[in-house]
């Protein structure tokens, strides 16, 4: 029986999407069987960060609506053959899903599946809560911004109300420079104030965007520090302990945090 | 609390024959129990006629009339009633040895307040609410609100709004282990904290109660000296 995460985040735009594509990718690297949820109902695009798009036939309304078998929908990774998506409908309603109908979609895929990795769309509505309907436990994503950070601390306490207590964070988005001159809100603060473990934290990459308009997860350029960052969080899921690497060449800055990573640990 | 001094002749000693209180949304009048009926007459008559009280002769108010254990005949019962029913702004609404007007007064002030723990994180938009005293473990975060009739005390950063004597206590404190809320409210009296580069002051062990003048903001250490002279005003109010 296979485990279901959740990638959520409140506010729109923060990295979701990219963090279920490389979370999921990278985990399937360590050898583990992973099935990817776009739960982003007609905004679809973690198969176009997956470089899938061109191979939809059916998605995850149809199956829910009984209009194909599972299996027919899950598309598999051309390059990783331990690596599914179930994507999303681009032209059905928002409301084509019920968090019932997905739960059991979702139990259905932890069969056969080491993890199940569901891709929330943004905002707090009805999708919310279909995304989350049969998740085991949530990663929340948040940028260092104050806007960002307070939705992600609403979506917190949302997820406890759907019985997700105890999520797991990452900080995306980080650009060193702007943390140094306070113009952005440093790791530190933003633990302290959302009160969950760290997951990770992602440099600010450009590699990110390219990869991402390439359809090939950023994961798969090792040579970058969003994938090291990616892969990193990965292990972790898998319960390795590693320490956050150094995103700058001041290593005095991250110390702190990194005792807070390893003190967990 | 609101209350009028009606001792303007000064002729009865010690405590008047009538105090009047201020209560939701009217006036509660208290007869003393034991001093002489025309004492009180002529005491009432000077208060309802003479004085010069907005309170006493303005708009409609709903009044509420307590004589407790005083031992009233017929006559005096009617006497008194008498002088409340010539005043045309007045609107009787409770006339009895046992006000529910008296017993709502009495139970605000020395019922002690029942006090409550919060155990966790209040997150943003999350709202609680607290009938009492409210001791928080755990943080207020931005955007997350904690509301008590009584004090709030945070055991934790408290970063949100606080709401303390959410039912009109002008007696309430907030206090926090860090203080760096985004907005105050004590009773009716509503303040924002100043920002510093963007981002709210962040001070430690502080608490916030009602001033004449507005809202203040002391050191925990303080706490003691200025809540005992509020909880005398408090009683002598
Ligand atoms: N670490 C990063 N460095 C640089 N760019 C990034 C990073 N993470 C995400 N981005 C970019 O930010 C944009 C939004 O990312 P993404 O689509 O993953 O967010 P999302 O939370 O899924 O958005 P939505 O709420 O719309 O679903 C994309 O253009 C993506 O390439
Ligand atoms: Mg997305």
């Amino acid at each position: 029986m296979g485990t279901a995460i959740v990638v959520t985040s409140g506010k729109g735009g923060v990295g979701k999407t990219t963090s279920t594509a490389n979370v999921g990718t990278a985990l399937a690297l360590l050898g583990k069987s992973v099935c990817l949820i776009d739960a982003d109902i007609g905004l679809r695009n973690l198969d176009v960060v997956m470089g899938l798009e061109n191979r939809i036939i059916y998605d995850i309304v149809d199956v829910a609506m009984g209009e194909c078998r599972l299996e027919q929908a899950l598309i598999k990774d051309k390059r990783f053959e331990s690596l599914s998506v179930l994507p999303a409908s681009q032209t059905k309603d928002k409301t084509a899903l019920q968090p019932d109908r997905v739960r059991q979609i979702v139990t259905e895929l932890k069969q056969s599946f080491d993890y199940v990795i569901i891709d929330c769309p943004a905002g707090i509505e009805h999708g919310f809560r279909v995304a989350v309907a049969g998740a085991d436990q949530a990663i929340v994503v948040t940028t260092p911004e104050t806007a960002s950070v307070r939705d992600a601390d609403r979506v917190i306490g949302l997820l406890e109300t759907e019985n997700l207590r105890s999520p797991k964070l990452v900080i995306n988005r980080i650009r060193s420079k702007m943390v140094k001159s306070g113009d952005m809100l440093d790791i530190d603060e933003i633990v302290q104030v959302l009160a969950i473990d760290l997951l990770g934290a992602v440099p600010d990459d450009e590699t990110v965007i390219k990869q991402n308009i390439k359809g090939e997860p950023t994961v798969m350029r090792p040579d970058s520090k969003a994938a090291i960052a990616y892969r990193n969080i990965a292990r972790r899921i898998l319960g390795d302990s590693v320490p956050l690497m150094v995103l700058d060449e001041q290593p005095g800055l991250w110390a702190r945090v990194k005792r807070l990573i390893l003190g967990k640990a | 609390m609101l209350s009028v001094n009606a001792n303007t002749s000064g002729k009865p000693e010690g405590r008047p024959p009538v105090s009047v209180k201020g209560v939701n949304d009217g006036l509660l009048f208290l007869l003393d129990e034991e001093c002489e009926h025309e004492v009180l007459t002529a005491y009432l008559r000077e208060l309802l006629f003479e004085n010069p009280s907005q309170l006493l002769s303005g708009p409609d108010v709903k009044v509420s009339v307590d004589y407790g254990n005083r031992n009233l005949t017929a006559q005096e019962n009617l006497e008194l009633l008498q002088l409340f029913l010539q005043k045309d702004n007045f609107c009787m609404r409770e006339w009895s040895s046992n006000t529910v007007a008296r017993r709502a007064l009495f139970a605000n002030r020395n019922r002690p307040e029942r006090q409550n723990i919060h155990k966790g994180t209040i997150r943003a938009g999350q709202q609680v609410y607290y009938d009492g005293d409210v001791v928080v473990i755990g943080d207020v975060n931005p955007g997350g609100e904690i509301i008590a009739t009584g004090d709030i005390y945070v055991f934790g950063r408290l970063r949100g709004i606080a709401h303390a004597g959410a039912r009109g206590d002008t007696s309430a404190i907030i206090a926090a282990a860090e203080f760096a809320p985004l907005q105050l409210r004590i009773a009716g009296t509503v303040t924002r904290v100043p920002k510093v580069d963007g981002r709210v002051m962040n001070t430690f062990m502080e608490f916030a109660y009602l001033r004449d003048d507005g809202m203040a903001v002391d050191k925990m250490h303080y706490l003691f000296a200025i809540r005992g002279e509020k909880k005398a005003k408090r009683k002598r109010g």
